[in-house]
Protein backbone atom coordinates (compact mmCIF):
# COMPACT_ATOMS: atom_id res chain seq x y z
CA UNK A 1 0.00 0.00 0.00
CA UNK A 2 1.57 3.89 -1.00
CA UNK A 3 1.18 4.81 3.04
CA UNK A 4 2.97 1.91 4.31
CA UNK A 5 6.18 2.78 1.73
CA UNK A 6 5.85 6.80 2.78
CA UNK A 7 5.44 5.46 6.39
CA UNK A 8 8.64 3.31 5.90
CA UNK A 9 10.81 6.16 3.78
CA UNK A 10 9.74 8.69 7.29
CA UNK A 11 10.78 5.94 9.57
CA UNK A 12 14.18 5.44 8.10
CA UNK A 13 14.58 9.40 7.36
CA UNK A 14 13.54 10.36 10.65
CA UNK A 15 16.22 7.54 12.79
CA UNK A 16 18.70 8.35 10.51
CA UNK A 17 18.56 12.20 11.39
CA UNK A 18 18.27 11.57 14.69
CA UNK A 19 21.28 9.46 14.77
CA UNK A 20 23.20 12.29 12.89
CA UNK A 21 21.89 15.22 15.36
CA UNK A 22 23.17 13.62 18.28
CA UNK A 23 26.67 14.52 17.55
CA UNK A 24 26.80 17.66 16.22
CA UNK A 25 29.81 16.95 14.32
CA UNK A 26 28.23 15.11 11.98
CA UNK A 27 27.02 18.36 10.25
CA UNK A 28 29.53 20.92 11.79
CA UNK A 29 32.45 19.06 10.02
CA UNK A 30 31.31 19.37 6.20
CA UNK A 31 30.88 23.36 7.10
CA UNK A 32 34.20 23.60 8.87
CA UNK A 33 36.49 21.39 6.85
CA UNK A 34 35.02 23.31 3.17
CA UNK A 35 36.33 27.00 4.80
CA UNK A 36 39.25 25.72 5.64
CA UNK A 37 40.19 24.24 2.35
CA UNK A 38 38.90 26.98 0.74
CA UNK A 39 41.33 29.35 3.13
CA UNK A 40 44.43 27.11 1.70
CA UNK A 41 43.77 28.59 -1.92
CA UNK A 42 44.63 32.31 -1.18
CA UNK A 43 47.42 31.04 1.91
CA UNK A 44 49.31 28.82 -0.65
CA UNK A 45 48.99 30.70 -3.97
CA UNK A 46 48.02 34.47 -3.88
CA UNK A 47 45.36 36.39 -2.08
CA UNK A 48 44.94 38.82 -5.39
CA UNK A 49 41.24 39.49 -5.92
CA UNK A 50 41.10 39.35 -9.62
CA UNK A 51 42.88 36.08 -9.22
CA UNK A 52 40.68 34.20 -6.71
CA UNK A 53 38.00 35.31 -8.65
CA UNK A 54 38.91 33.60 -11.71
CA UNK A 55 39.90 30.11 -9.33
CA UNK A 56 36.27 30.66 -7.13
CA UNK A 57 34.17 28.40 -9.07
CA UNK A 58 36.93 25.71 -9.45
CA UNK A 59 38.13 26.17 -5.91
CA UNK A 60 34.27 26.26 -4.32
CA UNK A 61 33.99 22.70 -5.94
CA UNK A 62 37.18 20.98 -5.36
CA UNK A 63 36.03 21.87 -1.50
CA UNK A 64 32.30 20.97 -2.27
CA UNK A 65 33.15 17.11 -3.58
CA UNK A 66 36.25 16.68 -0.71
CA UNK A 67 33.70 17.53 1.98
CA UNK A 68 30.54 15.88 0.64
CA UNK A 69 33.16 12.39 0.83
CA UNK A 70 33.74 13.32 4.98
CA UNK A 71 30.71 11.58 6.45
CA UNK A 72 30.27 8.66 3.03
CA UNK A 73 31.20 5.92 5.51
CA UNK A 74 29.07 6.58 8.27
CA UNK A 75 26.06 5.70 6.00
CA UNK A 76 26.34 1.97 6.08
CA UNK A 77 29.13 0.97 8.07
CA UNK A 78 27.57 1.54 11.81
CA UNK A 79 24.35 -0.54 10.77
CA UNK A 80 26.07 -3.01 9.43
CA UNK A 81 28.11 -3.95 11.95
CA UNK A 82 25.87 -4.03 14.59
CA UNK A 83 23.53 -5.85 12.79
CA UNK A 84 20.66 -3.01 12.07
CA UNK A 85 21.16 -3.22 8.23
CA UNK A 86 20.25 -7.20 8.17
CA UNK A 87 17.33 -6.23 10.06
CA UNK A 88 15.86 -3.67 7.29
CA UNK A 89 16.33 -6.44 4.35
CA UNK A 90 14.63 -8.93 6.46
CA UNK A 91 11.84 -7.31 6.42
CA UNK A 92 10.13 -7.36 2.87
CA UNK A 93 9.79 -3.56 2.86
CA UNK A 94 11.67 -2.04 -0.51
CA UNK A 95 15.35 -1.48 0.15
CA UNK A 96 15.64 0.72 -2.74
CA UNK A 97 13.36 3.31 -0.31
CA UNK A 98 16.14 2.57 2.70
CA UNK A 99 19.16 3.81 0.14
CA UNK A 100 17.18 6.28 -0.98
CA UNK A 101 16.03 7.72 2.62
CA UNK A 102 19.81 7.05 4.18
CA UNK A 103 20.98 9.38 0.52
CA UNK A 104 18.54 11.94 1.57
CA UNK A 105 19.50 11.96 5.23
CA UNK A 106 23.41 12.38 4.25
CA UNK A 107 23.02 15.05 1.83
CA UNK A 108 21.05 16.92 4.61
CA UNK A 109 23.13 16.71 6.74
CA UNK A 110 26.65 17.11 4.69
CA UNK A 111 24.84 19.19 1.55
CA UNK A 112 22.93 22.07 3.53
CA UNK A 113 26.10 22.89 5.25
CA UNK A 114 27.89 22.79 2.08
CA UNK A 115 25.76 25.15 0.53
CA UNK A 116 26.12 27.46 3.87
CA UNK A 117 29.86 26.81 3.22
CA UNK A 118 30.07 28.03 -0.16
CA UNK A 119 27.84 30.94 0.93
CA UNK A 120 30.61 32.50 2.69
CA UNK A 121 32.84 31.18 0.52
CA UNK A 122 31.47 33.24 -2.03
CA UNK A 123 32.20 36.63 -0.30
CA UNK A 124 35.50 35.60 0.80
CA UNK A 125 36.55 35.07 -2.87
CA UNK A 126 35.37 37.87 -4.48
CA UNK A 127 32.44 35.83 -6.55
CA UNK A 128 30.59 38.61 -8.10
CA UNK A 129 26.90 38.76 -6.74
CA UNK A 130 25.33 37.58 -10.04
CA UNK A 131 26.83 34.22 -9.69
CA UNK A 132 25.28 33.43 -6.41
CA UNK A 133 22.01 31.66 -7.41
CA UNK A 134 23.39 29.90 -10.12
CA UNK A 135 26.32 28.14 -7.60
CA UNK A 136 23.87 27.63 -4.92
CA UNK A 137 21.86 25.56 -7.89
CA UNK A 138 24.47 23.87 -8.89
CA UNK A 139 25.42 22.83 -5.66
CA UNK A 140 22.06 21.74 -5.06
CA UNK A 141 22.33 19.44 -7.59
CA UNK A 142 25.99 18.23 -7.44
CA UNK A 143 26.02 17.17 -3.54
CA UNK A 144 23.06 15.37 -4.15
CA UNK A 145 24.52 13.50 -7.11
CA UNK A 146 27.92 12.91 -4.63
CA UNK A 147 25.87 11.69 -1.75
CA UNK A 148 24.16 8.94 -4.24
CA UNK A 149 27.71 8.24 -5.62
CA UNK A 150 29.10 8.43 -2.40
CA UNK A 151 26.39 5.57 -1.15
CA UNK A 152 27.59 3.56 -3.80
CA UNK A 153 31.20 3.26 -2.80
CA UNK A 154 30.14 3.15 0.97
CA UNK A 155 28.22 -0.39 -0.03
CA UNK A 156 31.25 -1.27 -2.21
CA UNK A 157 33.86 -0.61 0.45
CA UNK A 158 31.62 -1.87 3.65
CA UNK A 159 33.94 -3.25 5.89
CA UNK A 160 37.15 -2.10 4.60
CA UNK A 161 39.19 1.13 4.35
CA UNK A 162 37.20 4.30 3.86
CA UNK A 163 40.17 5.22 1.20
CA UNK A 164 39.16 2.56 -1.03
CA UNK A 165 35.82 4.23 -1.51
CA UNK A 166 37.18 7.60 -2.47
CA UNK A 167 39.55 6.13 -4.90
CA UNK A 168 36.24 4.42 -6.19
CA UNK A 169 34.02 7.59 -6.24
CA UNK A 170 36.02 10.52 -7.27
CA UNK A 171 36.66 9.72 -10.85
CA UNK A 172 32.96 9.14 -11.14
CA UNK A 173 32.15 12.30 -9.94
CA UNK A 174 34.21 14.77 -12.32
CA UNK A 175 31.76 15.17 -14.79
CA UNK A 176 29.59 16.85 -11.61
CA UNK A 177 32.19 18.72 -11.14
CA UNK A 178 33.02 19.90 -15.01
CA UNK A 179 29.97 20.70 -15.21
CA UNK A 180 29.41 22.85 -11.50
CA UNK A 181 32.22 24.58 -12.50
CA UNK A 182 31.17 25.85 -16.00
CA UNK A 183 27.50 26.43 -14.39
CA UNK A 184 29.21 28.84 -12.26
CA UNK A 185 31.94 30.23 -14.70
CA UNK A 186 29.40 31.19 -17.68
CA UNK A 187 27.53 33.07 -14.68
CA UNK A 188 30.37 35.17 -13.94
CA UNK A 189 30.95 35.91 -17.81
CA UNK A 190 26.77 36.53 -18.13
CA UNK A 191 26.43 33.40 -20.36
CA UNK A 192 23.59 31.51 -20.41
CA UNK A 193 23.97 28.65 -17.81
CA UNK A 194 20.56 26.62 -17.79
CA UNK A 195 21.79 24.23 -20.11
CA UNK A 196 24.10 23.06 -17.34
CA UNK A 197 22.09 23.35 -14.86
CA UNK A 198 19.76 20.79 -16.70
CA UNK A 199 22.17 18.46 -17.55
CA UNK A 200 23.57 18.07 -14.14
CA UNK A 201 19.33 17.47 -13.54
CA UNK A 202 19.60 14.89 -15.86
CA UNK A 203 22.72 12.74 -14.22
CA UNK A 204 20.08 12.91 -11.06
CA UNK A 205 17.21 12.20 -13.18
CA UNK A 206 18.73 9.24 -14.07
CA UNK A 207 21.34 8.53 -10.94
CA UNK A 208 18.50 8.47 -8.41
CA UNK A 209 16.83 4.96 -9.67
CA UNK A 210 20.46 4.05 -11.29
CA UNK A 211 22.76 4.60 -8.64
CA UNK A 212 20.29 3.35 -5.51
CA UNK A 213 19.30 -0.14 -7.43
CA UNK A 214 23.10 -0.38 -7.55
CA UNK A 215 23.85 0.78 -4.01
CA UNK A 216 21.26 -1.96 -2.97
CA UNK A 217 23.01 -4.80 -5.07
CA UNK A 218 26.53 -3.89 -3.79
CA UNK A 219 25.31 -3.99 -0.14
CA UNK A 220 23.34 -7.49 -0.65
CA UNK A 221 26.89 -8.45 -1.95
CA UNK A 222 28.11 -8.11 1.93
CA UNK A 223 24.97 -10.97 2.44
CA UNK A 224 26.44 -14.28 0.50
CA UNK B 1 29.79 -21.54 -23.57
CA UNK B 2 28.56 -20.23 -19.97
CA UNK B 3 30.04 -23.27 -18.26
CA UNK B 4 34.36 -23.00 -17.18
CA UNK B 5 35.33 -26.12 -18.23
CA UNK B 6 33.17 -26.33 -21.70
CA UNK B 7 34.31 -22.82 -22.74
CA UNK B 8 38.27 -23.78 -21.85
CA UNK B 9 37.58 -27.43 -24.03
CA UNK B 10 35.94 -25.38 -26.79
CA UNK B 11 38.26 -22.20 -26.31
CA UNK B 12 41.62 -25.01 -26.42
CA UNK B 13 40.61 -26.03 -29.76
CA UNK B 14 39.96 -22.49 -30.96
CA UNK B 15 42.90 -20.66 -29.71
CA UNK B 16 45.73 -21.73 -32.39
CA UNK B 17 42.85 -20.14 -35.08
CA UNK B 18 42.16 -17.16 -33.17
CA UNK B 19 45.85 -16.79 -32.36
CA UNK B 20 47.06 -16.82 -36.49
CA UNK B 21 43.84 -15.04 -37.71
CA UNK B 22 44.65 -12.15 -35.27
CA UNK B 23 48.28 -12.00 -36.09
CA UNK B 24 48.15 -12.20 -39.60
CA UNK B 25 45.55 -8.78 -39.85
CA UNK B 26 47.29 -6.85 -37.08
CA UNK B 27 50.26 -7.70 -39.14
CA UNK B 28 49.31 -6.45 -42.04
CA UNK B 29 47.34 -3.47 -40.96
CA UNK B 30 50.40 -2.25 -39.27
CA UNK B 31 52.54 -3.49 -41.85
CA UNK B 32 50.43 -1.81 -44.58
CA UNK B 33 49.74 1.24 -42.50
CA UNK B 34 53.80 2.36 -40.91
CA UNK B 35 55.32 1.61 -43.94
CA UNK B 36 53.22 1.52 -47.20
CA UNK B 37 50.61 4.51 -46.75
CA UNK B 38 51.37 7.64 -48.46
CA UNK B 39 53.29 10.64 -46.23
CA UNK B 40 50.65 13.60 -45.00
CA UNK B 41 51.13 17.29 -46.29
CA UNK B 42 51.76 18.72 -43.11
CA UNK B 43 52.60 16.53 -40.63
CA UNK B 44 54.95 14.64 -42.80
CA UNK B 45 55.74 10.94 -41.28
CA UNK B 46 55.69 11.51 -38.03
CA UNK B 47 51.29 10.69 -38.07
CA UNK B 48 52.01 7.14 -38.86
CA UNK B 49 51.82 6.98 -34.93
CA UNK B 50 47.80 7.25 -35.71
CA UNK B 51 48.05 3.51 -36.67
CA UNK B 52 48.89 2.58 -32.98
CA UNK B 53 47.01 5.80 -31.60
CA UNK B 54 43.79 5.09 -33.02
CA UNK B 55 42.83 1.41 -32.70
CA UNK B 56 44.06 1.96 -29.07
CA UNK B 57 41.54 4.71 -27.56
CA UNK B 58 38.97 2.79 -29.88
CA UNK B 59 39.37 -0.72 -28.16
CA UNK B 60 40.10 1.21 -24.62
CA UNK B 61 36.31 2.49 -24.56
CA UNK B 62 34.87 0.08 -26.49
CA UNK B 63 36.33 -2.67 -23.54
CA UNK B 64 34.56 -0.41 -21.00
CA UNK B 65 31.29 -1.12 -23.03
CA UNK B 66 31.64 -4.69 -23.44
CA UNK B 67 32.44 -4.82 -19.24
CA UNK B 68 29.72 -2.85 -19.15
CA UNK B 69 27.36 -5.18 -20.88
CA UNK B 70 29.06 -8.68 -18.78
CA UNK B 71 28.29 -6.14 -15.99
CA UNK B 72 24.56 -6.00 -16.69
CA UNK B 73 24.42 -9.86 -17.60
CA UNK B 74 26.72 -10.78 -14.54
CA UNK B 75 24.26 -8.69 -12.00
CA UNK B 76 21.05 -9.77 -13.49
CA UNK B 77 21.30 -13.51 -14.22
CA UNK B 78 24.07 -14.21 -11.63
CA UNK B 79 26.08 -15.97 -15.17
CA UNK B 80 29.52 -16.80 -13.66
CA UNK B 81 31.50 -16.75 -16.74
CA UNK B 82 30.39 -13.03 -17.50
CA UNK B 83 31.93 -12.29 -14.09
CA UNK B 84 34.69 -13.30 -15.28
CA UNK B 85 34.72 -12.07 -18.38
CA UNK B 86 34.81 -8.18 -16.76
CA UNK B 87 37.42 -9.12 -14.46
CA UNK B 88 39.65 -10.40 -17.64
CA UNK B 89 38.53 -7.86 -19.93
CA UNK B 90 39.91 -4.74 -16.98
CA UNK B 91 43.62 -5.17 -17.41
CA UNK B 92 43.56 -5.56 -21.51
CA UNK B 93 41.41 -2.22 -20.95
CA UNK B 94 43.75 -0.24 -19.03
CA UNK B 95 46.67 -1.15 -21.13
CA UNK B 96 45.47 0.34 -24.41
CA UNK B 97 43.75 3.19 -22.90
CA UNK B 98 47.64 3.89 -21.21
CA UNK B 99 48.97 3.14 -24.69
CA UNK B 100 46.51 5.31 -26.73
CA UNK B 101 47.59 8.26 -23.72
CA UNK B 102 50.76 7.82 -24.40
CA UNK B 103 50.87 7.86 -28.18
CA UNK B 104 49.14 11.06 -28.14
CA UNK B 105 51.51 12.32 -25.90
CA UNK B 106 54.50 11.36 -28.09
CA UNK B 107 52.60 12.62 -31.12
CA UNK B 108 51.62 15.76 -29.66
CA UNK B 109 55.10 17.06 -29.19
CA UNK B 110 56.25 17.52 -32.44
CA UNK B 111 52.94 18.62 -34.07
CA UNK B 112 50.88 20.67 -30.91
CA UNK B 113 54.12 22.02 -29.46
CA UNK B 114 53.48 20.15 -26.31
CA UNK B 115 53.15 16.81 -24.18
CA UNK B 116 49.73 17.01 -23.07
CA UNK B 117 47.23 19.49 -22.48
CA UNK B 118 43.60 19.42 -20.52
CA UNK B 119 41.38 19.77 -23.33
CA UNK B 120 38.37 17.56 -23.10
CA UNK B 121 39.52 14.52 -24.96
CA UNK B 122 42.81 13.85 -22.89
CA UNK B 123 41.14 14.76 -19.63
CA UNK B 124 38.19 12.83 -20.88
CA UNK B 125 40.76 9.93 -21.47
CA UNK B 126 42.49 10.09 -18.48
CA UNK B 127 39.32 9.80 -16.31
CA UNK B 128 38.36 6.38 -18.18
CA UNK B 129 41.78 5.34 -17.09
CA UNK B 130 41.24 6.22 -13.54
CA UNK B 131 37.48 4.34 -13.97
CA UNK B 132 39.72 1.02 -15.29
CA UNK B 133 42.54 1.47 -12.29
CA UNK B 134 39.48 1.83 -9.84
CA UNK B 135 37.88 -1.46 -11.60
CA UNK B 136 40.89 -3.12 -11.40
CA UNK B 137 41.80 -2.46 -7.69
CA UNK B 138 38.30 -3.02 -6.09
CA UNK B 139 38.64 -6.38 -7.87
CA UNK B 140 41.86 -7.22 -5.90
CA UNK B 141 40.68 -5.88 -2.79
CA UNK B 142 37.96 -8.20 -1.95
CA UNK B 143 39.21 -11.92 -1.23
CA UNK B 144 35.88 -13.97 -2.00
CA UNK B 145 36.02 -13.39 -6.06
CA UNK B 146 32.52 -14.58 -6.83
CA UNK B 147 31.57 -11.53 -4.63
CA UNK B 148 34.13 -8.91 -6.19
CA UNK B 149 32.91 -9.99 -9.88
CA UNK B 150 29.34 -8.39 -9.15
CA UNK B 151 31.10 -5.64 -7.45
CA UNK B 152 32.66 -4.59 -10.56
CA UNK B 153 29.92 -5.31 -12.72
CA UNK B 154 28.31 -2.69 -10.75
CA UNK B 155 31.25 -0.38 -11.35
CA UNK B 156 31.90 -0.96 -14.65
CA UNK B 157 27.94 0.26 -14.74
CA UNK B 158 28.20 3.07 -13.55
CA UNK B 159 31.57 3.66 -15.38
CA UNK B 160 29.78 3.64 -19.11
CA UNK B 161 28.63 7.32 -18.21
CA UNK B 162 32.06 8.44 -19.36
CA UNK B 163 31.77 7.24 -22.97
CA UNK B 164 29.45 9.49 -24.21
CA UNK B 165 31.36 11.90 -22.77
CA UNK B 166 34.79 11.14 -24.51
CA UNK B 167 32.60 11.00 -27.86
CA UNK B 168 30.89 13.74 -27.77
CA UNK B 169 33.99 15.67 -26.17
CA UNK B 170 35.47 16.85 -29.11
CA UNK B 171 31.98 18.22 -30.79
CA UNK B 172 30.86 19.66 -27.51
CA UNK B 173 33.63 21.66 -26.55
CA UNK B 174 36.13 23.69 -29.17
CA UNK B 175 39.52 21.76 -27.71
CA UNK B 176 43.07 21.30 -29.38
CA UNK B 177 42.13 17.59 -30.50
CA UNK B 178 40.95 17.06 -33.89
CA UNK B 179 37.10 15.86 -34.52
CA UNK B 180 36.29 12.76 -35.71
CA UNK B 181 37.56 11.56 -38.71
CA UNK B 182 34.81 8.60 -38.92
CA UNK B 183 31.35 9.16 -38.37
CA UNK B 184 28.09 7.59 -39.13
CA UNK B 185 26.58 9.83 -41.40
CA UNK B 186 29.09 11.54 -43.79
CA UNK B 187 32.32 10.53 -45.96
CA UNK B 188 35.62 10.16 -43.72
CA UNK B 189 37.97 13.02 -44.03
CA UNK B 190 40.50 11.23 -44.43
CA UNK B 191 42.44 10.43 -47.92
CA UNK B 192 41.18 6.41 -48.76
CA UNK B 193 45.00 5.45 -48.92
CA UNK B 194 45.01 6.64 -45.18
CA UNK B 195 42.13 5.10 -43.71
CA UNK B 196 41.97 2.01 -45.40
CA UNK B 197 45.17 0.85 -43.35
CA UNK B 198 43.41 2.15 -40.41
CA UNK B 199 40.22 0.41 -40.60
CA UNK B 200 42.43 -2.76 -41.37
CA UNK B 201 44.70 -1.77 -38.04
CA UNK B 202 41.52 -1.45 -36.19
CA UNK B 203 40.23 -4.75 -36.91
CA UNK B 204 43.39 -6.22 -36.32
CA UNK B 205 43.50 -4.76 -32.66
CA UNK B 206 40.11 -6.29 -32.03
CA UNK B 207 41.05 -9.48 -32.58
CA UNK B 208 43.97 -9.22 -30.59
CA UNK B 209 41.36 -8.28 -27.88
CA UNK B 210 39.57 -11.48 -28.71
CA UNK B 211 43.22 -13.30 -28.36
CA UNK B 212 44.40 -11.49 -25.22
CA UNK B 213 40.99 -11.86 -23.44
CA UNK B 214 40.86 -15.85 -24.27
CA UNK B 215 44.14 -16.32 -22.95
CA UNK B 216 43.36 -14.34 -19.71
CA UNK B 217 39.88 -15.39 -19.55
CA UNK B 218 41.52 -19.02 -19.75
CA UNK B 219 43.96 -18.53 -16.78
CA UNK B 220 41.12 -17.05 -14.71
CA UNK B 221 39.23 -20.14 -14.85
CA UNK B 222 41.96 -22.39 -14.10
CA UNK B 223 42.76 -20.30 -11.12
CA UNK B 224 39.40 -19.94 -9.85
CA UNK B 225 38.39 -24.19 -10.65
CA UNK B 226 41.68 -25.09 -9.40
CA UNK B 227 40.09 -27.47 -6.86
CA UNK B 228 37.98 -29.09 -9.16
CA UNK B 229 38.62 -32.49 -10.69
CA UNK B 230 38.36 -31.20 -13.98
CA UNK B 231 41.28 -29.01 -13.68
CA UNK B 232 43.47 -31.71 -13.05
CA UNK B 233 42.22 -34.32 -15.39
CA UNK B 234 42.91 -31.97 -17.66
CA UNK B 235 46.38 -31.01 -16.40
CA UNK B 236 46.77 -34.70 -15.91
CA UNK B 237 45.64 -36.29 -19.14
CA UNK B 238 47.75 -34.11 -20.77
CA UNK B 239 51.13 -34.90 -18.68
CA UNK B 240 50.44 -38.81 -19.44
CA UNK B 241 50.16 -37.76 -23.33
CA UNK B 242 54.10 -35.85 -22.69
CA UNK B 243 55.28 -38.36 -21.53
Amino acid sequence: MKSDIYNWFFLILKRDLLIAFRRSSTYITPLIFFLIVVSFFPLALSPDQDFLRSLAPGVIWIAALLSSLLAVETIFSEDFKDGTLDEFFVTNEPSFVLVFAKVLCHWLITGLPILLASAISSIILYLPASSFLPMICSLILGTFFMSLLGAMGAALSLGRSAILSSIIVLPFSIPTLLMGTAVVSSAINNQDYSGFLLIMGAMLAIGIPGLCLLTVEAILLNYE
Amino acid sequence: MGSPPLFFQWSSKALPWLAIISIIVFSIGMVWGIFYSPTDYKQGDVYRIIYIHVPSAILGQSILMFMAICGFITVVWRVKISGMLIKSAASIGASFTLIALITGSIWGKPTWGTWWVWDARLTSTLILFFIYTAIIGLHSSLDDKTKADRAISILSLVGIAIIPIIKKSVDWWYTLHQPSTFTLSSAPSMAPDMYQPLLVCVLGFYLIFAFLLTMNLRAEIVFREKNKTWVSKQYLNRQKNDK
